[in-house]
């Protein structure tokens, strides 16, 4: 009987745990999305195949990946929410951060190359872990549009200066 | 042409719920089902496995030829059990169709328990600290009811459909699932009976106490026996115990005795029959 006493208070503790811990990153996560997306806003991502034709564009592969894991208490639940069937409503907030976080990494790495624009940008999600384990790969990619200095309007003319100024600040490296 | 990122609404991908109360109310629903399930899961599996013939457990145990406790190294102890065993059961009226076999092992853990094929097992460390033959004899009452009554193959059929049922929800399948089975009803055998089925046990071995030395003396001096074993208890513990263990409190099952004894005129006084010379040193 005390062993399972035990193993009852060990899945309530770690249930407690998952709830505080998880809740206290996805506020801070979320937090932190927000700022860089409002200090990104200036580099537009477009899903569009078409790039604009006003000048010459350099086209480079830019990526931004992400993995993630729910925590303990979004598991069970997810799995009570399994049983029943409905939306699994634990995940949701868990993918909409990731492929956030997945976007604005790729911009920060178009940034860094002095891209005025991301053009037909496409996700890709990958469950990464087995067992009772949720965690999963987004990949967000697309072509990042950098204005060629040499044989058109210069950088500066495309994007007001904008881009450079602020560059520094959007590289910061961020963790879930 | 202008393009620009427009910032949508936070929020709007991520449904708002409230987890914790999400959590309750899945938590409650899915904890009641289960056990709806596994009650009528154990029942049910239980009532078609005691349909199954005594026989077939006999040659079932037989092939698989289990090893279940050292007779052979305590052949003394062995015989006198098995004789106690023909002494009980010739006194309770049962159909020529039961065999039992007595299993002695020394390891010290206080306990006796019967398992399918009629087979009995008795520990050294319940052995040892019986003070006379009418305890003992209760004690082995008490497993031969169990057999009797078929508790161990009802217990193995409700648990086997019980725990076949939980994982197929839980989402085990293949090999894993008949792996988990197999463990699962070994432990499932030999301990699980219901409340139920003890207290029916208790009350076909108090008659046949009572047929075998014409009284109840010694009877209820097992269930004491049972509360010095475990300890003392907090009285918070003893309230979760009587909740959660599958026996009846030991307080009960001695009040249980003297208002049998009481209804049916019995005595719970008599000479207690002592435990044959060398007991000790046959353990």
């Amino acid at each position: 009987m005390n062993s399972v006493l035990i193993q009852a208070g060990l899945a309530v503790g770690l249930l407690i745990l998952g709830y505080l811990f998880g809740t206290i990153a996805e506020k801070r996560h979320y937090k932190k999305i927000r700022q860089r997306e409002a200090s990104s806003a200036h580099l537009p991502v477009i899903a569009s195949r078409y790039p604009p034709e006003d000048r010459i564009y350099e086209q480079r592969l830019v990526r931004g990946e992400v993995v993630i894991s729910s925590d303990y208490f979004k598991g069970f639940l997810a799995g009570l929410v399994n049983f029943f069937g409905g939306r699994v409503t634990p995940f949701e907030s868990l993918l909409d951060r990731a492929r956030r976080e997945a976007i604005l990494r790729m911009k920060e790495r178009a940034s860094e190359q002095g891209a005025a624009y991301v053009f037909n940008i496409k996700f890709d999600t990958t469950r990464i872990a087995t067992g009772r384990l949720a965690a999963m790969e987004v990949l967000a990619y697309g072509t990042a549009m950098v204005p060629s200095a040499e044989t058109g309007p210069t950088l500066d003319d495309a994007v007001g200066g904008m881009l450079l100024n602020n560059s520094d600040a959007m590289t910061t490296n961020t963790q879930i | 042409m202008q393009y620009e990122n427009r910032q949508p609404t936070d929020g709007i991908n991520v449904t708002k719920t409230r987890p914790l109360v999400q959590f309750v109310q899945l938590g409650v629903a899915a904890a009641v089902l289960i056990v709806l399930l596994v009650v009528v899961l154990q029942v049910s599996g239980g009532w078609v496995a005691k349909r199954v013939p005594f026989s077939f457990e006999l040659r079932v145990m037989q092939e698989l030829d289990v090893d279940f406790g050292h007779n052979s190294e305590h052949p003394q102890m062995a015989a006198y059990l098995n004789e106690l065993a023909q002494k009980v059961s010739l006194n309770m009226e049962l159909p020529d169709t039961f065999e039992f076999t007595v299993h002695y092992n020394n390891q010290d853990v206080f306990n006796a328990f019967a398992t399918i094929g009629g087979n009995l097992m008795f520990y050294k460390g319940l052995l040892e600290d019986m003070p006379n033959e009418n305890t003992l004899a209760m004690v082995m009452a008490h497993e031969i009811a169990h057999v009797v009554h078929r508790d161990p193959v009802a217990s193995l059929g409700g648990g086997v459909a019980s725990t076949l049922a939980l994982l197929a929800l839980t989402g085990s399948t293949g090999s894993n699932m008949a792996g988990s089975v197999l463990s699962n009803a070994g432990t499932v055998t030999s301990m699980q009976f219901t409340r139920g089925m003890e207290q029916s046990a208790d009350e076909t071995a108090v008659a046949a106490m009572y047929n075998v030395y014409g009284h109840l003396n010694g009877a209820a001096q097992l269930f004491k026996l049972f509360s010095d074993a475990r300890g003392p208890e907090s009285q918070g513990s003893k309230l979760l115990e009587g909740f959660l263990s599958t026996h009846p409190l030991d307080e009960n099952r001695v009040l249980a005795v003297q208002e049998r004894a009481g209804l049916e005129g019995w005595s719970l006084e008599g000479e207690l029959t002592a435990l044959p010379e060398g007991f000790a040193s046959w353990l």
